[in-house]
């Protein structure tokens, strides 16, 4: 079992006006190589900034502490950040709006060319052939590379960028909320189609997302990020069958789904904003089942194999 | 002044609707009609919930500035009450309109950031029935409306940029509320926010149901927000109205090219449901 | 937006060029308050040759004339502190006519859409098209020497880079929801602009005008110095220029007396590097932050 990340104790933040906000408050995770797995969370828990220490485009006021390990290269290690052979050869990014992606003065055909050469010494035969190659495992037709993007619907936009990541041949591929952007009768189209990917080309895929209900078809293994930290994590049907941490089962029960007319459970408050963090259970203040001993941050549980929680109460769980 | 009570509180009469575009390169002065929706018939009842779907373009937010007297259609005529909106002028239209309350899209752009909430709030008191309106009635109308959305009172000195994306929604619904509306429109209300302050905002429109009855327009690309919120349900692709009718009767037998693809998306072919936990 | 200054001129106090520009900005008020109580010779300041010109032409510096003498014999000290006054005044004159205008008339033409629109769109091309000394000499010929040319001058000219700020500005908020709300409740267009559309553009138009300070000093002095705008003897630092320069019967006069040269230039050069500074500090604060992420890792 090769891994292809690692991160130990990864703490990431960024320098705003003197001070520091950590976004990332330190995760322990460990991903498989072909294996895919979701991160879910909440605006501001900081899952954004974690697909970006993991690709390589934090910016340059950002801080770093602990370990990221990509196969065998560290890329972080303490305040360190090397990203040299790492961007484009073993991760590549599908981010987040496909619109504003892509550049407006480029074919498709052009784009192809830009990225592979950026990456490998290409010349545009040699793109046009990748391209030609890739494009209908995306679903789209050869007829696509002489467009702009603005000629293309969202879903194309989109689909054109997870081919673009594809070309790259990179190992690891990092997707940044790909379906927030999309209507929702499209989402699980798009979903389906990464997941289909990662299976054909045996890619290791992180899907960063707030859409807990058509990210969960395609993913192995789901990690709940909240605050900064990692509440849950462990192989898809025991997370969703068998939550081990409040935030999960609560989320679980907030989430519309299109069929089932469920009364829908609203978590009270609101997501903490970016970087404040303390010394007891960041989700305190929104838990039902708080008790004394969640004052202080609580260890990881170990639930089963690859199953684990941050919650006094997980081997118990009340709330099952 | 009360008038002889029609049916409907919304109609619209085939209207045909879009923008008037200057073609780029054009030497000519003159200009064309791009079309957005064409022969819309749709009504709204009092006390009626209805969801306006379609995907992202498909002219959802053309035909709610048509219903909110923004947009004058090409051919058609709109009725609120029975008054044809587009034959009044501005003045007279706007008083027609109070009956409207408006929730607009984006709770991050749609408060001025200058104005604290209590000013926010008062707005639309302020501008029409001027002299009744005393004072201290606008205040307390102000501070009970705050309560019915489940805001603080204190929410009523701050600015907007001191409000999270779910408080914020809230004051759009309250300024939408303040003016007791016969309708409220709603324009994607939930798709700003994250799903654990999406559930408050459903079960508040909800509750405002229960507690007002007022007919309800949603505007969605979610159709599980349209579930929870509307009994009727009408779908827009291609400019035209395509299906309609009530909820649950459109799930389970789409007629539509959107929504066969929307049922596709969370009931297989054995109509059993695909995402589930 | 108060908050917002507060936190933006804090920032801006702790840099060192901030300050030196407070500071030197601040003096030039004093003096141009103060001017004409604490000068030897105000009325001298002021242009009134004095009685015994020959003896009193073109003196060096000297205790009894610490700047020196002109050409008229008027104290030169006199002139130039009191053309602080002037300076002064011209700037704040033609920045705070120019923002008013410009605001009032691009937020205007970007509510009311249509022809007004085009209408601004049109004029504000043509005048920002326009050198301003071209407009000086146009003016100065109509008008005759005067400090209002120089001011009406530069007004013309500034004015349509502030409308056009306006109404780029005024342009995105009229489409937002709150406008359209405002309206839909049945708001006068004037209470609008007054409420909505105003307030949120006026930030980046004082941003601007600040920045412009300096520029508008230098822009002054120059008009003046070429003769196109106040009268020879006034107290203004650019036409005092022009005196040592085309002044003593083709013979230039400063290669004689360096002094007339370097006593102005020295002011309207503190002042305006007074003025950059401050605005460029203050710039640099309301830009983007990421802007400034570099200064850290150099």
């Amino acid at each position: 079992m090769v891994l292809a990340i690692v991160m130990e104790n990864l703490k990431v933040g960024y320098i705003i006006e003197d001070e520091v906000f950590w976004a990332v408050k330190g995760v322990d995770l460990v991903v498989e190589e072909g294996t895919t797995l979701c991160i879910i969370g909440e605006s501001g828990c900081g899952k954004s900034t974690l697909a970006n220490a993991i690709t390589g485009i934090l910016p340059p006021y950002a801080l770093t502490d602990g370990k990221l390990k990509l196969f065998d290269h560290v890329v972080i290690n303490g305040q360190l950040r090397n990203y040299n052979g790492i961007r484009g050869k073993i991760t590549a990014y599908i981010p987040q709006n496909p619109g504003t992606s892509l550049n407006p003065f480029l074919t498709v055909e052009e784009h192809f060319y830009y990225v592979l050469r950026s990456n490998f010494k290409s010349d545009r035969e040699f793109s046009k052939k990748i391209a030609m190659e890739i494009l209908p495992k995306v679903n789209l037709d050869s007829s696509v590379l002489e467009k702009y993007p603005h000629e293309l619907s969202g879903g194309m936009q989109q689909r054109v960028i997870i081919a673009l990541a594809l070309a790259t041949n990179a190992q690891i591929l990092v997707a940044d909320e790909p379906t927030s952007f999309i209507d929702a009768h499209l989402r699980l189209q798009i979903i389906e189609l990464l997941g289909r990917l990662q299976r054909e080309f045996k890619k290791t895929l992180i899907v960063i997302t707030h859409d807990l209900l058509t990210t969960s078809t395609i993913c192995d293994y789901i990690a709940i990020m909240y605050a900064g930290k990692i509440m849950e994590v462990g192989p898809r049907e025991k997370v969703l069958r068998n939550p081990r941490h409040p935030y999960t089962k609560m989320l679980l029960e907030t989430t519309p789904i299109l069929g089932v007319k469920k009364r829908l459970k609203p978590i009270p408050g609101e997501p903490p904003s970016l970087g404040k963090g303390y010394q007891a259970c960041l989700f305190l203040d929104r838990c039902p089942y708080k008790s004394k001993e969640c004052y202080s941050d609580p260890q990881i549980q170990v639930i089963e194999n690859s199953h684990f929680s941050k919650c006094w109460k997980a081997l118990e769980a009340p709330w099952l | 002044m009360v008038m002889k009570n029609p049916e409907y509180i919304i109609k619209l009469e085939n209207v045909t609707a879009g923008y008037l575009i200057t073609p780029p390169g054009i030497r000519s002065l003159i200009k064309t009609r791009y079309i957005v929706l064409k022969n819309i018939n749709l009504s709204v009842n009092k006390s009626e919930r209805i969801a306006i779907v379609g995907s992202s373009g498909s002219g959802k937010t053309t035909l709610l500035k048509v219903i909110l007297g923004l947009l004058k259609p090409f051919s058609g005529r709109v009725f609120i009450y029975e008054y044809d909106i587009y034959r009044l002028p501005w003045r007279e239209r706007v008083k027609i309109l109070k009956k409207i309350g408006y929730v607009p899209q984006d709770p991050f752009k749609s408060l001025n950031p200058m104005l604290r909430v209590k000013d926010i709030l008062r707005e639309p008191l302020e501008a029409h029935v001027i002299r009744g309106y005393k004072e201290s009635k606008i205040k307390s109308k102000v501070k009970s409306i705050v309560k019915l959305v489940g805001l603080p009172e204190k929410v009523l000195e701050m600015y907007p940029e001191e409000l999270s994306g779910g408080m914020r929604q809230r004051v759009l619904i309250a300024r939408a509320l303040v003016s007791e509306p016969e309708v409220l429109i709603l324009d994607e209300p939930t798709s700003a926010l994250d799903v654990s302050v999406q559930a408050q905002i459903i079960n508040l429109i909800n509750d405002i149901y229960e507690q007002f009855k007022p007919a309800i327009l949603l505007v969605t690309h979610d159709l599980s927000i349209a579930q929870y919120i509307a009994d009727r349900i009408i779908v827009i692709e291609n400019k035209e109205i395509v299906e309609e009718g009530l909820i649950d009767n459109v799930l389970n037998n789409p007629q539509s090219h959107f929504m066969k693809m929307a049922v596709s998306s969370y009931k297989d072919n054995k109509n059993k449901l695909k995402l589930e936990f | 937006m108060i908050r917002r200054s507060f936190i933006i001129l804090r920032r801006s106090l702790r840099k060192i060029r901030f300050k030196i520009g407070i500071v030197i900005s601040l003096v030039a008020i004093f003096l141009a308050i103060l001017a004409p109580y604490i000068v030897p010779h105000p009325q001298e300041g002021l242009g009134y040759v004095p009685r015994d010109v020959e003896a009193r032409r073109l003196l060096p510096p000297s205790i009894e004339h610490i700047f020196g003498t002109d050409s008229l014999g008027r104290d030169l000290f006199s002139r130039v502190i009191m053309g602080t006054r002037t300076a002064l005044l011209q700037v704040f004159i033609v920045i705070t006519i120019s923002f008013l205008l410009g605001l009032l008339l691009g937020a205007i033409a970007a509510y009311l859409r249509g022809l007004v629109e085009v209408l601004l769109n049109y004029f504000t091309e043509i005048f920002m098209a326009m050198p301003t000394i071209v407009i000086a000499l146009v003016l100065r010929l109509t008008l005759g020497h005067g400090i209002h040319v120089t001011i009406s001058s530069l007004i013309m000219t500034w004015w349509a880079w502030y409308a056009r700020i306006a109404y780029v500005y005024a342009r995105g908020v009229v489409e937002l929801d709150y406008v359209i709300l405002a309206r839909l409740a049945g708001l006068h267009s004037l209470k609008i602009l007054h409420r909505h559309i105003v307030p949120n553009i006026i930030q980046p138009l004082i941003a601007q005008a600040i920045t412009d300070l300096g520029s508008v000093l230098l822009e002054a002095a120059a008009i003046n110095f070429l003769g196109l705008g106040v009268q020879p003897g006034y107290p203004e630092w650019g036409v005092i220029l022009y005196e040592s320069v085309f002044y003593g019967g083709g013979v230039e006069v400063f290669t004689q007396a360096p002094w007339l040269i370097v006593f102005p230039g020295i002011f309207l050069l503190l002042v305006t590097l007074g003025f950059s500074l401050i605005g460029d500090c203050l710039r640099e604060e309301i830009d983007p932050r990421l802007r400034r992420r570099w200064r850290l890792w150099f």
